[in-house]
């Protein structure tokens, strides 16, 4: 005959798992008698002569339910519960007090001190079993709700590794900061949200003096958001684009990424600046769809932002996301950033705001590109009085310099 | 947020007041849904009571617009507060939701479309 799988799991088939009871009573007649009560309901039992002792049995063999006698030398019984309720390793135990004169006064004080429930010296054999029974019931509850709370502790940690992980890919989309091209420098910042964001941009080489460039931002935050802007991301690589798009226009791509990623079920979607650097021509040429984070610092200090009032991706399969071309000189830097940059709020709600960037900016001068950089993220997390931003951030800057040497 | 309809010819409007962002975006979902599965072909969204639309806002308003036109309806939105409206402008949104400060404005403009 065929050997049937167990239903209720190899553990709790056949060996009915035996619960500890701890006594402790300095008293050896009444402490033998109740030991050999509980030995007969099938109980483990481990007796302790005093309250110090019993606190270390208690912590050594965290039994299931301990009795406990009210009156003792020294560690009584109520302080006997003091003690264990203030003890982080030992506070869920089940503590049931024993005592002979069982005045409502008494049994509060008991109760307040931290027992668990009462039992008289007087019961009779019934309601010690009945008392005893009803400790172990509480007892594998919290036993459960431990196990259960371990398990979920466990389970978010492993979550939390791999989603550290997947922000370590992430990032290592992101391109290095330095020479793009020969007069063309780049500094950035990256402040995900949780760890993993749904801001990312990158660098288009288009060839010896031309130079794609975009920053996205997907809405929604976490998982999700990464694995979308991941997906646009590959879209907006060099071949593919070159493929698909057939252009380096930054409208052409940003019409044709508008027909491939429409709004998801849930209503996400992305928004965009894509920008293109020509340092033969000087030009900057840029598209953008409902972002608002782009501007221009002009060497004289003038900021141009490069703001249109246009749908984000996916909002409607039959936009046509226009160009635009402005001239650049050498000294002029753009700016391509993510609202939760200028969105980070203080304490009072109040937003850092785009003037207070402009100013940040402004204030910084002549400084590096990456001293900028960094020290716009500074402003924004000195205002808002913390590290971590409430949305993702990010921010790439790209100075054009003299190359006629 | 807190939603309430109420009948029109020829729609339904919905007053919405409260903020409309990823932490209510179920709870407004499921009104515009009941509301389009009952074969409403133009849905009238009050804004007046409604403070703050987030970036998961923006998202579900288009997301309505397009369910709403797959079944040959029109989403209209009435009387938004200044901020909400300067939101909407940033992401050229009145290009698919045409936006009215008066419910009978907004009633005719769908008329006229249909």
């Amino acid at each position: 005959m065929p050997t049937l799988p167990s239903l209720t799991g190899p553990s709790s088939i056949g060996e009915k798992v035996v619960q500890t009871v701890l006594v402790v009573d300095d008293e050896p007649t009444a402490r033998s008698a109740l030991a050999a009560r509980l030995k007969r309901l099938g109980y483990r039992v481990i007796e302790a002569v005093d309250g110090k002792s019993g606190l270390e049995a208690l912590r050594r063999e965290r039994p299931d339910l301990t009795i406990l006698d009210w009156m003792m030398p020294e560690i009584d019984g109520p302080s006997f519960c003091e003690q264990v309720r203030q003890d982080p390793e030992l506070l869920t135990s089940q503590i049931l007090m024993m005592t002979s004169h069982d005045q409502p006064a008494q049994i509060a004080e008991g109760l307040a001190r931290g027992a668990d429930d009462f039992l008289s010296k007087a019961a009779s054999k019934y309601e010690i079993t009945a008392r005893v029974q009803a400790g172990m019931r509480a007892a594998s509850l919290i036993r459960r709700l431990e196990d259960v709370t371990e398990e979920i502790r466990r389970k978010q940690e492993i979550l939390k590794r791999e989603l550290q992980s997947a922000a370590r890919y992430v990032e290592s989309l992101l391109p290095s900061p330095g020479t793009l091209l020969p007069g063309v420098q780049m500094a950035h910042a990256y402040r995900p949200s949780l760890g993993l964001g749904g801001d990312l941009f990158n660098i288009v080489p288009w060839g010896d003096r031309v130079l794609g460039l975009y920053l996205l931002d997907a809405s929604g935050h976490g998982v999700s958001a990464a694995l979308r802007s991941a997906s646009l991301a590959t879209f907006l690589r060099r071949e593919n684009l070159l493929r698909h798009v057939g252009s380096t226009d930054p409208g052409a791509i940003l019409t044709e990424a508008n027909k491939q990623f429409p709004l998801t079920e849930d209503g996400n979607y992305f928004t965009i600046i894509f920008a293109k650097i020509d340092s033969r021509t000087r030009t900057l040429s840029y598209a953008t769809a409902g972002h608002n984070g782009a501007f221009l610092q002009r060497s004289s200090g003038e900021f141009c932002w490069m703001t249109q009032p246009n749908l984000p991706l996916g909002f409607d399969g039959s936009t046509i996301y226009a160009t635009t071309d402005v001239m650049i000189t050498s000294g002029d830097r753009l700016y391509l950033l993510s609202d939760g940059l200028y969105e980070a709020p203080n304490s009072n709600g109040e937003l850092w705001g785009q003037n207070r960037l402009e100013e940040t900016i402004h204030r910084f001068g002549i400084h590096s590109l990456a001293e900028v950089v960094s020290g716009a993220i500074a402003e924004a997390i000195r205002w808002q009085g913390h590290e971590q931003f409430p949305d993702d951030v990010a921010l790439m800057g790209v100075e054009v310099m003299d190359t006629d040497v | 947020m807190q939603t309430k309809e109420r009948p029109v010819p020829n729609g339904v409007v919905l007053e919405l007041s409260g903020d409309l962002t990823y932490a209510n975006r179920e709870q407004f979902k499921t009104a515009v849904e009941a509301i389009r599965q009952k074969g409403c072909r133009h849905l009238i969204l009050n804004m007046a009571e409604v403070r703050f639309v987030d970036s998961s806002g923006l998202g579900l308003l288009a997301l309505v617009s397009q369910n709403f036109k797959l079944s040959q309806g029109q989403v209209s939105m009435l009387k938004p507060q200044s901020y909400v409206r300067e939101i909407m402008s940033l992401a050229n949104i009145q290009k698919l939701i045409p936006v009215y400060d008066n419910e009978l404005d907004a009633l005719a403009g769908h008329q006229r479309a249909a």
